[in-house]
C-alpha cells in the first residue's frame, strides 16, 4: 500500500483582501482514512478544499493531492478525485438521467450500478428535472454523481448542510456503505458532529483560519476533559490554568473544560480547595463546541452577573 | 469535449433562438420598410431619394452590426454567467479534462450558436433579396462583404462578453473593459483601405480576446495564476478599453470646461463679384468684412449687415472635385463594397442606378421590381452589359448630376423616360465658337474628370460644367461651349473647383483651391486663386486669397489636452493606417505631449512595482509598457494586477507583501500561528481495513 499522504499542505495560506481565510496550514491526510475537517462557519474549510482542488489560487504555500501539485492538477488526477460541493449545484435544466449521462462521459471508471443505487436510495425519478428536486434530493443526486466514478479520493464539502434528518441519514448511509474501501480516502468537512463520530478516523479543526487540531478522533476526544468542582461557599475566581477552554461558575460549583488534562492541571485545581472534584463525561459534540466556543469564564452567580456593567 | 459542446449547445440554444428571432424581425422590418418606400416613392423629393436604402442587403449593415455586437457580447457573457455560481463553476472545472478543452468546448458551442442566430436569418434575407421581383436594385456578391465582416467582428464581442463574465473585477471598474478591443476593431476596420487589412485587424483582436479568455479559464478569471500568454493577452485586451474611457473623459472635460469659442472664417462672393471674409462664431450673427478688413454695412441703414441679409446677396456657386485617378475602384474597401452601385434617378414607373461593375445605368420596373435593361453610350439594351460600352462615371460622385453622364471624352444627356442617351459634347469634336479664356496646358492628356449640371433656380438645367485635365468648360444644356478656362494650377494639387454665377449673365468667377493634402505639404502657403471671367471680354481680373483654415502642424489647445490621455503608440499608429502611410503624417507634437504623460507614469508604476515587490524583469517590462502606452498603460497595469495585502514583518517591522514566503526586505519567513496550549497534533498513519 502506498504510504504517501493523499493530501499534503505546507504553509498553505489564502488571503481575501487583508484578511487571512486560511493561515499557514500544514496538513497530511493519510491514505485510506475518513478524515473529518471541522470548524465554525468562516473558519476556512471551504477555502482550503477549493485550494486543494485547484479551484482557488493560494496566496502562498504549497500543497499536493494524490502526489500532484494543487496548482496544476492534470485531468487524470481529477478523474481520481470525487468532489461534492456544499450547495449541491447542478444544471437545473438537466434531468436526473441526463446528469448521469453527462457525468459518465467524462469518467472511464463510471459505475452505473452505484449511480442507480444512490438515486434509488433517494427515490429519484430519472426523468425528474434537477430544478424541480428538493435540496435533499439534489444532494443525493450529487452524491451519486460523485461516487459513481469510483474515485480514489472523495472530497465532500459539508455534504449534509441544509438537509432534513431523513435526507441527512440517507446521505450518510450512502456515504458509509458505498465508500468504505481500503484504498479510498474520504476528506469531508462537516458541522454534524454525530456524523463525524460515526465515520471519521481522523479529525482536523480549523479555528479562525488556523489549524488547531489534527489527530485521531479518539485523541481529540480524550484531550478534552470536563471537571466539576463543588464548593461549600461561592467558588473562588478561576486561576490561570494551561489548556483551559471554558469555565462556568455557578452557586457552589465550578465547571471547567480543559485541554491536555494532566498532573499540573490537577494540582492547580486542587489548590482551589474544592469540597469535591470529579470528571464529567463529555460527548464529541460538547468537546467540539467547548473547543470552538468562546474561551474564558462565564459566571452564573446572580450577584456577580448583576454587578457586571 | 463533445459532451461539453452538446451541453453548451443545449444550455444556450434558447438564447440563440431568441437572437435569431430578433434578427429575423429586424430584417423583416427592413424588407417591409423597403416595400413601403417603393409604394410611396412619388411623395419623396429627388434630393431625398438619393439617400434612400435602395438595396436592403447593404442598408441593413448598421442594424446588423449593432445586433451582432450586442448578441455576441450577451451570448459570451451568458455562457460564463450560467456557471458563475461558485459550486457550479467548481463542478465544471473539476471535469477530468484540461482547461483548454473546457475553453474550446464552450467556444465551439458558442460560435456555433452565434452562427446559427446570425447566419440563418441573413441567409434567408439574402435568398429573399435574390429572388427576382423582391428587390428592384442591382446585386453582386461583393456587396455582402461588409455584412460578412460585420458578422465576423461580432465574434470579438462574443469573446469580450466571455471575458467580462470571467474577470474577477468590479463592474464599475475594469470588468467590461475587454469590450474596448471589439469596439476599437469595429471602428477601425471600416477605415482600412483593403479587405485583408480589416480581416487582419479582426484576427489580431480575436487572438488577443480569445487568449485572454483561455487564460481566464486557467485562473478562474484572476490575473494571477494565468499562463504567460493569457496574462499578456489580458493586458492587451484591457488597454483599448482604458484608451476609450480616458479619451471620452478627456473629450468630455475639454468640451464642458475648456473648449475655445467656436469660430470659422471663409470667403464668400456676392452677386456683384465682391469677396468677403465671413466669420461664423457660436452666435447667430456672423462678422462680415471685406478683404481689407472693413465691415460690410447695409447701404440703407448704415449699420453692419446682418447674416440673413448678407446671405440673400450671395451668388450661386457650384463646387466640383475632379478625380482623374485611374485606380478604379478606389477608396476604402468598406465604402467601395457598400457603393457598388448608386441610385441615379426615378421616373414614375422605373428606378435607375449607375452600376460601376458595368459602367452603365441599369433600370428596374417599380411595379414588378424586375430588371428592365441598361443604358450605355450605345443606348438602351435588354441586358445588363449592352455591347460592353461604358460610362466613366465615378460612383462616389454620382449624386452630383442626374441629367448628364460622361465617358472619358463625351458628355451625354439622359432621357430616362424614353430610355435613351444623346451625346451633347465631345472633346474630339468640340464646337469652335467657344471663348478660350486662357491657353490650354496639356491638350494631349485631355480626359473628362468631372461634370456637373447647374441649375440657377433649383429646377431648370441652365449650364453644364465639364472639367478635364487641361480646361474647365461651361456648356449650355445642348452642349455648346460658352467658355473654357485653363485648369491651372491643375490637378492633383488644386482639386477644389468652384464656379460662381454673378448677376450679369455673362460673368462668372472661377475659384481654384488646393487639396488638403497639397496644402499640408506646402505648410498652408498655397493660395486660392480666383478669376473673374466675362464670356465676351475674357479674364476681367484675378486675385490670390490666402488660406484661412490651415494652421500647418499647429494643434489646438484642446487637441493637446486630449492627447495627454492617449497612448503615444496610438498617436503614431493611427495616421499610418492610410493608403500610402507616411512618417510626416504622424502628429509628433501630440506624440510629445503623450510621451510626457507616459514619462510621468513611469515613476508611479515603478514605485508600485517596488511596493508590491514585483521582480526586476516584471518592473522593467511594465516600465516599457507605460512608455509605449502612457496613462492607459498605467491604468491597465493597475487593473490587471491583484494587489496583495501587506502586513508588518515581525523581524524587520517593514510592510511586506503576503504572497511571498519570505520577507522581501529581510528574507525572514512568516511567523507561525501563535500557540495557546490547546492545540492537538499527532502524526497520522494510513488506515487499513
Amino acid at each position: 500500500m502506498n504510504e504517501q499522504p493523499v493530501i499534503r499542505t505546507q504553509g498553505l495560506t489564502r488571503y481575501f483582501g487583508a484578511k487571512p481565510a486560511v493561515y499557514d496550514l500544514n496538513l497530511e491526510v493519510p491514505r485510506g482514512c475518513v478524515f473529518a475537517f471541522l470548524g465554525r462557519n468562516g473558519s476556512g474549510k471551504t477555502t482550503t478544499i477549493r485550494m486543494l482542488l485547484g479551484l482557488l489560487e493560494p496566496t502562498r504555500g504549497e500543497g499536493s493531492i494524490l502526489g500532484h501539485d494543487i496548482r496544476s492538477l492534470p485531468p487524470e488526477v481529477r478523474a481520481r478525485i470525487g468532489y461534492l460541493t456544499e450547495d449541491h449545484q447542478l444544471y437545473g435544466w438537466m434531468s436526473v438521467r441526463e446528469c448521469g449521462e453527462f457525468q459518465s462521459r467524462f469518467y472511464p471508471l463510471w459505475n452505473e450500478q452505484i449511480f442507480r443505487a444512490v438515486i434509488g436510495h433517494f427515490n429519484l425519478k430519472p426523468t425528474a428535472r434537477v430544478k424541480d428536486l428538493s435540496r435533499g434530493e439534489r444532494a443525493g443526486l450529487c452524491l451519486g454523481l460523485t461516487l459513481a466514478p469510483e474515485p480514489e479520493l472523495l472530497v465532500l464539502d459539508d455534504p449534509a448542510i441544509g438537509l432534513d434528518p431523513v435526507a441527512h441519514r440517507s446521505l450518510i448511509e450512502s456515504m458509509i456503505y458505498l465508500t468504505r474501501r481500503s484504498d479510498r480516502t474520504i476528506f469531508f468537512s462537516s458541522h454534524q458532529l454525530a456524523d463525524v463520530e460515526r465515520v471519521a478516523d481522523y479529525v482536523a479543526v480549523l479555528d479562525r483560519s488556523v489549524l488547531q487540531v489534527c489527530c485521531p478522533l479518539e485523541t481529540f476526544r480524550n484531550s478534552v476533559r470536563q471537571i466539576r468542582l463543588r464548593f461549600s461557599s461561592a467558588p473562588p475566581p478561576v486561576p490561570k490554568i494551561p489548556g483551559l477552554l471554558q469555565a462556568f461558575r455557578a452557586e457552589g460549583e465550578l465547571r471547567l473544560t480543559c485541554m491536555h488534562y494532566n498532573d499540573a492541571t490537577e494540582q492547580a485545581l486542587r489548590a482551589l480547595a474544592p469540597a469535591q472534584m470529579e470528571m464529567v463525561p463529555i460527548s464529541l459534540e460538547d468537546a467540539f463546541i467547548s473547543y470552538l466556543g468562546e474561551r474564558g469564564e462565564k459566571s452564573f452567580i446572580l450577584s456577580e452577573t448583576e454587578a457586571q456593567p | 469535449m463533445k459532451t461539453l459542446i452538446l451541453k453548451e449547445l443545449r444550455e444556450n440554444v434558447k438564447l440563440a433562438v431568441l437572437g435569431l428571432g430578433i434578427l429575423a424581425l429586424i430584417l423583416a422590418l427592413n424588407a417591409q420598410k423597403y416595400s413601403t418606400i417603393l409604394k410611396n416613392l412619388g411623395g419623396i423629393s429627388d434630393s431625398q431619394q438619393v439617400y434612400l436604402p435602395w438595396q436592403p442587403l447593404v442598408s441593413s449593415d448598421i442594424l446588423i452590426g449593432f445586433f451582432c455586437a450586442i448578441f455576441g457580447a450577451v451570448l459570451g457573457w451568458f455562457q460564463i454567467h450560467n456557471e458563475r455560481h461558485r459550486d457550479l463553476w467548481a463542478f465544471l472545472i473539476h471535469r477530468p479534462i484540461t482547461r483548454t478543452e473546457i475553453f474550446f468546448g464552450k467556444v465551439i458551442a458558442g460560435l456555433m450558436l452565434y452562427v446559427l442566430a446570425t447566419g440563418l436569418p441573413l441567409i434567408g434575407f439574402i435568398a429573399w433579396a435574390l429572388v427576382p421581383g423582391h428587390v428592384a436594385a442591382p446585386f453582386q456578391w461583393a456587396m455582402l462583404r461588409p455584412t460578412a465582416i460585420i458578422v465576423l467582428s461580432g465574434t470579438l464581442y462574443y469573446f469580450a462578453g466571455m471575458l467580462t463574465g470571467l474577470r474577477q473585477a468590479r463592474w464599475y471598474a475594469s470588468r467590461a473593459l475587454g469590450l474596448g478591443v471589439a469596439l476599437f476593431v469595429s471602428l477601425m476596420f471600416q477605415s482600412e483601405w483593403h479587405l485583408w487589412q480589416a480581416l487582419f485587424l479582426i484576427l489580431i483582436g480575436g487572438i488577443i480576446l480569445a487568449t485572454a479568455v483561455w487564460g481566464g479559464f486557467h485562473s478562474h478569471g484572476y490575473y494571477r495564476g494565468q499562463p504567460a500568454p493569457g496574462r499578456l493577452a489580458l493586458t492587451g485586451a484591457l488597454m483599448p478599453g482604458w484608451g476609450f474611457v480616458l479619451a471620452l473623459t478627456a473629450i468630455l472635460l475639454v468640451e464642458l470646461l475648456l473648449r475655445s469659442p467656436y469660430s470659422q472664417t471663409q470667403y464668400q462672393m456676392t452677386k456683384d463679384g465682391a469677396i468677403y471674409k465671413v466669420t461664423q462664431g457660436d452666435g447667430d450673427q456672423s462678422n462680415i468684412v471685406d478683404l481689407a478688413g472693413k465691415p460690410l454695412v447695409d447701404s440703407k441703414t448704415g449699420r453692419r449687415i446682418g447674416t440673413a441679409d448678407f446671405n440673400r446677396q450671395l451668388c450661386i456657386r457650384v463646387q466640383i472635385s475632379p478625380d482623374f485617378s485611374n485606380q478604379a475602384p478606389h477608396g476604402r474597401w468598406f465604402d467601395r463594397d457598400c457603393n457598388r452601385f448608386t441610385f441615379w434617378r426615378a421616373t414614375p414607373d422605373t428606378l435607375w442606378y449607375y452600376w460601376g461593375r458595368y459602367g452603365r445605368l441599369v433600370g428596374y420596373d417599380i411595379a414588378t421590381r424586375r430588371f428592365i435593361g441598361s443604358l450605355g453610350p450605345d443606348g438602351f439594351a435588354q441586358n445588363v452589359a449592352g455591347d460592353g460600352s461604358r460610362f466613366d462615371h465615378a460612383p462616389a460622385h454620382a449624386s452630383a448630376s442626374r441629367r448628364i453622364i460622361n465617358t472619358a471624352d463625351t458628355v451625354y444627356a439622359l432621357d430616362l423616360e424614353h430610355r435613351a442617351t444623346k451625346a451633347i459634347f465631345t472633346l474630339t469634336n468640340e464646337s469652335s465658337g467657344a471663348t478660350t479664356l486662357s491657353a490650354t496646358t496639356n491638350a494631349a492628356n485631355e480626359a473628362i474628370g468631372e461634370i456637373a449640371e447647374v441649375s440657377l433656380n433649383g429646377n431648370d438645367w441652365d449650364y453644364t460644367i465639364v472639367v478635364t485635365r487641361g480646361y474647365i468648360r461651361l456648356l449650355t444644356p445642348d452642349g455648346k461651349v460658352l467658355w473654357r478656362a485653363a485648369y491651372k494650377p491643375g490637378y492633383p494639387d488644386y482639386n477644389q473647383i468652384q464656379v460662381t454665377f454673378l448677376d450679369s449673365r455673362n460673368q462668372f468667377a472661377l475659384w481654384l483651391s488646393p487639396s488638403w493634402y497639397a496644402q499640408g505639404k506646402a505648410g498652408g502657403k498655397l493660395p486660392t486663386q480666383v478669376v473673374w471671367l466675362d464670356r465676351e471680354q475674357g479674364v476681367l481680373k484675378n486675385t490670390d486669397l490666402p488660406e484661412l483654415f490651415h494652421n500647418g502642424r499647429e494643434f489646438a489647445r484642446e487637441q493637446k489636452l486630449i492627447s495627454l490621455s492617449i497612448s503615444p503608440a496610438l498617436l503614431v499608429m493611427i495616421p499610418l493606417i492610410n493608403e500610402q502611410p507616411r512618417l510626416q503624417d504622424i502628429p509628433w507634437v501630440l506624440v510629445r505631449y503623450s510621451l510626457a504623460t507616459a514619462l510621468v507614469c513611469l515613476p508611479i508604476g515603478w514605485w508600485l512595482g517596488l511596493r508590491y515587490s514585483l521582480s526586476l524583469p516584471a518592473r522593467l517590462g511594465w516600465a516599457a509598457f507605460y512608455l509605449v502606452f502612457g496613462i492607459p498603460g498605467l491604468l491597465t497595469f493597475l487593473s490587471v494586477q491583484e494587489w496583495p495585502a501587506r502586513e508588518s514583518c515581525p523581524n524587520c517591522k517593514k510592510l511586506r507583501v503576503v504572497d511571498r514566503d519570505q520577507c522581501e526586505h529581510c528574507g525572514a519567513n512568516f511567523a507561525p500561528p501563535e500557540r495557546n496550549g490547546t492545540e492537538v497534533f499527532e502524526p497520522l498513519t494510513a488506515v487499513k481495513y
